[in-house]
């Protein structure tokens, strides 16, 4: 208990020693840290905490030699497996071992109990190496929490260690220093966009629907990332879920493990545009992909400007985007077009491999012999998939990718959009239907709020198109699958049975998304679009700095609260604003006169003063009496509120 | 670390590392506001100090008035040579403070460039607030040379005869062998017998130039027996060149200033 007592003062404005400030201020800022850590170094944790809470003494050589093997056997039990020279290459098993040095160094000082400037710096260290692990709202709201906790903590040391005169300081700071940080972080030029990676490597992560490549192999790894790829905002409502299939690529060889698109530059020639279907019009912010495509709507009836739309509806740049451009798209919600095959795309779009996969040559062979439309053959071909009994999952088992859609559709039954696309669009070519496909981004409306929606990584999807009686048609193929993997339809659904939940959710992910929006993806762009805006906007500019100003005003209103000066009894408060009255008038208690005698010395000078005589009887009574009621106090405040009147 | 925070949030642009680095920015900045209300209500005046000896260290008073209803945290005061750190002045309260102070010579003096320093609430704001008032002084002659007692054994005839044993003293020197206590030279102490003068002679005089070869040993010396014959009641007078002071005219403080400014 005495232990205890070292950190938990036993009142509240009790001074606290150096030492367990500092300790309350690492345990801020390492609570984030603690789920990296890997169970070595958390045992190493406890241990050194175990040590630190039993042992009051500075901690003699040996023990501190103990320690620092402890935390290096620690780091290498942590990190062995990942730990190699390449491994070093990954930014965050570098940051890993930085912490976990750092946790082994601030260990050892910790133990001598003496602090120096490296005990006093570690916490930013340490607050600064957070940082890299984690980009999300929690963090966001941890962040200013550990702020004002170490501000408060630096502060406390200042004010003799004292938690309560402390407290109320820093959050008068705290809320002094609000404003501009609002005003810095709106309108401080930001110098760069992307995220680099100080010349680590990446995790080597494929990512799909928007590279011009699909692997169907160990490459294929799905990161279900919430990174941001766009942002749209339609000029009137959000089309529904069945139709946001944004456009990228437009895949046609089957190379094995992999499909390619066709470079052919007659594709440039497009006759006309698809007119059928509701014409939606919309804004994009699309963030770097360094690639060359623009994402469009399906199907997109008018040309981006500075861009090229070709015969298959796929819009490119001439450079790739290494930085966020904004453009506008038009387009008509519609599942097919019409077009007109040439030679060339009917070969590539007609190609299959026999021998590649024989299984599925044969039921595709069947169906072409039992149909003879390609509108009958393809519905045929759907209805095989569904028989099969397919599972959707984000984690399938390895295909063979000598026979991909054998492997899928006969033996392995388990993928996602890629195995389900590739595979349908081999089964469709074999019964005699040309067929692509279209790899981009799918949303099911889940981060729209109004008429905004954002795209994420993980929404990234391909999908069939046929072509059937002159017209290239969409096929959802995932639609085909029978079950979901229960893991998978976790992270993918979002349901909420009640309404009033759903409601809710609705507005915590409208919240999420303009903190998200605003301020954890604000950018040079963002900060563009906003000085944009704000010129033609008066109103805007009007709103914003009423909104400052208010932002202000609270601040300040908090901060004048913190300020107030703490007397020593709720009596004396209440006294003030008439001291504060009497000493305009030249009347200021002496140092060692009593209130009793001062109110009296001015009674005696101002007889003609109503209420001062009934307001020094009832402030003794308060003081010296024993019914001291909450009464008196509220008659104390009206004879005084009289008096000023 | 700043530094280090700046080009986490230039090479990741993150704006985690953004805004912790605008909270440090503005934390930082908010600091001197924040300083000047905690330093600007304090009001400092020099008070009496006590009686300042060349040589000597002594103690400059200063009172510091918090006219703020708040507390004023961590402020330092700078003297010439000392500082002394005050962690908290109440509010609208006095607090006495004593700055060290060894002065190297008699005579009138001023002490000034005092000043209040404040790093509250964050070490980024130094502010200093300077107490421009100067506090004029007098420095004693530093007391030095025989003690009262010697210079009384030596008057022995002149101001009385030593009758009753008074008790036991350590030797200095200066007094007589014969009142040597040889019991505890043999116990290894070397004391001397004191004796209370049968008669005390009101007429205690110190003349100038026997009270040393230089002026300044005589000056001190005349400053040590004043100071003895202050601590004793005893009335004395004392012959200068060109004047005469006594205390049945001077106070005793009057005296030294005479002898301080000399």
């Amino acid at each position: 208990m005495k232990s205890l007592r070292f950190w938990l003062p036993t009142k509240l404005n009790t001074p606290m020693p150096p030492l367990a400030l500092l300790d309350m201020g690492y345990i801020a800022v390492l609570l984030p840290l603690l789920v990296t850590l890997k169970a070595p170094m958390i045992l190493f944790s406890v241990m050194v905490l175990a040590i630190l809470f039993f042992k009051r003494s500075p901690a003699q050589n040996m023990l501190v030699l103990f320690v620092f093997i402890m935390g290096i056997l620690g780091i290498y039990l942590s990190l062995y497996g990942a730990f190699s020279f390449r491994g070093l290459s990954r930014l965050k098993l570098f940051l890993e071992l930085l912490v976990y040095i750092l946790l082994v160094v601030v260990a050892m000082q910790r133990l001598t109990q003496k602090i120096n400037m490296y005990l006093l710096i570690s916490p930013f260290l340490f607050l600064a190496l957070s940082l890299f692990f984690y980009h999300s709202i929690a963090m966001l709201s941890y962040i200013i929490f550990e702020i004002f906790f170490l501000l408060w903590m630096i502060l406390a040391h200042r004010m003799e260690g004292k938690l309560v005169d402390s407290f109320r300081a820093s959050m008068v700071m705290f809320m002094y220093s609000l404003p501009w940080v609002v005003v810095l972080f709106i309108f401080f030029p930001r110098i760069s966009f992307e995220h680099a990676s100080y010349g680590f490597k990446g995790e080597t992560i494929q990512r799909m629907g928007h590279d011009g490549t699909m692997f169907l192999d160990g490459n294929a790894l799905l990161v279900p990332s919430d990174r941001i790829v766009m942002e749209v905002g339609f000029e009137g409502r959000i089309p529904p879920a069945s139709a946001l299939y944004f456009r990228g690529s437009i895949l046609y060889y089957d190379k094995k493990d992999h499909w390619e698109a066709l470079l052919y530059p007659e594709r440039k020639n497009k006759a006309y545009y698809p007119t059928q279907g509701e014409k939606v019009h919309y804004k994009v912010t699309l963030y770097p992909t360094q690639k060359k495509w623009l994402y469009l709507l399906d199907m997109p009836s008018r040309q981006v400007i500075d861009s090229t739309l070709d015969r298959d509806l796929i819009s490119t740049v001439k450079k790739n985007i290494d930085e966020p451009i904004h453009y506008a798209g038009s387009s008509s919600l519609s599942p097919y077009y019409e077009d007109t095959l040439d030679k060339i795309t009917r070969k590539a779009s007609s190609y299959y491999s026999q021998s590649q996969n024989p299984k599925t040559y044969i039921q595709a062979q069947k169906i072409k012999h039992s149909y003879d439309t390609q509108s009958q053959r393809a519905s045929a071909v759907n209805k095989f998939f569904k028989t099969q009994v397919l599972t959707y999952t984000l984690t399938p088992d390895a295909l063979d990718t000598n026979h991909t859609s054998d492997s899928f559709l006969f033996d392995k039954r388990r993928g996602y959009c890629v195995h389900f696309a590739s595979s349908f669009v081999t089964m469709a070519r074999m019964t005699g239907i040309p067929a692509r496909i279209v790899t981009g981004y799918k949303s099911d409306r889940s981060e729209s709020l109004n008429n905004y929606l954002s795209i994420k990584e993980k929404d990234a999807h391909a999908w069939a198109e046929l072509y059937i009686d002159n017209r290239w048609v969409r096929y959802e193929t995932t639609a085909t699958a029978s079950s979901i993997e229960g893991e998978t339809q976790e992270s993918l659904s979002q349901k909420s049975t009640h309404p009033l939940m759903k409601k809710i959710n609705l507005y915590l992910m409208y919240i999420k998304y303009n903190i998200e929006t605003w301020i954890l993806y604000y950018s040079h762009i963002r900060q563009l679009q906003l000085l944009d805006y704000a010129k033609n906007n008066p109103q805007f500019v009007a709103g914003f700095v009423v909104s400052l100003i208010a932002i202000i005003l609270l601040s300040f209103t908090i901060v004048a609260y913190f300020r107030r000066p703490s007397y020593s009894s709720e009596a004396l408060a209440i006294l003030q604003p008439l001291l504060k009255q009497l000493k305009k008038h030249g009347y200021t208690r002496k140092e060692s006169e009593s209130m009793h005698q001062f109110l009296l010395r001015y009674h005696s000078q101002n007889p003609n003063h109503p209420h001062i005589k009934e307001i020094d009887t009832l402030y003794e009574s308060i003081l010296y009496q024993a019914n001291n009621s909450k009464q008196k106090h509220l008659l104390l405040k009206k004879r005084v509120k009289k008096a000023l009147n | 670390m700043l530094f280090g925070l700046f080009m986490e949030a230039y090479m990741h642009d993150f704006n985690l590392v953004y805004i912790t680095l605008f909270f440090v920015f503005s934390l930082a900045f908010s600091a001197g506001p924040l300083g000047v209300l905690n330093l600007g209500h304090l009001k400092s005046t020099f008070v009496s100090s006590s009686r300042l000896f060349a040589h000597e260290e002594g103690l400059i008073t200063l009172s510091i008035k918090n006219v703020s209803p708040t507390t004023s945290w961590s402020i330092t005061l700078y003297g010439e040579e000392d500082s002394i750190h005050l962690p908290s002045l109440k509010g609208e309260s006095n607090t006495l403070t004593h700055l060290r102070y060894l002065p190297k010579k008699r005579g009138s003096f001023s002490y000034q460039n005092c000043y209040l320093e404040s790093r509250y609430p964050l070490s980024t704001a130094r502010l200093t607030l300077a107490i421009k008032e100067v506090y004029e002084g007098i420095i004693y002659p530093e007391p030095r040379g025989k003690t009262l007692e010697a210079f009384l054994n030596e008057e022995e005839t002149h101001y009385g005869e030593e009758k009753e044993f008074d008790g036991l003293s350590a030797y200095d020197g200066s007094q007589k062998l014969t009142h040597i206590h040889w019991p505890s030279v043999a116990k290894g102490e070397l004391s001397v017998k004191t004796f209370i003068k049968e008669t005390q002679t009101p007429n205690l005089v110190f003349d100038f130039y026997k009270a040393g070869k230089q002026n300044e040993a005589r000056l001190s010396q005349l400053c040590l027996w004043v100071l003895a014959c202050e601590k004793k009641h005893l009335p004395f007078a004392i012959k200068m060149p060109k004047s005469y002071l006594s205390t049945q005219k001077e106070s005793i403080d009057e005296i030294l200033t005479i002898l301080a400014t000399y």
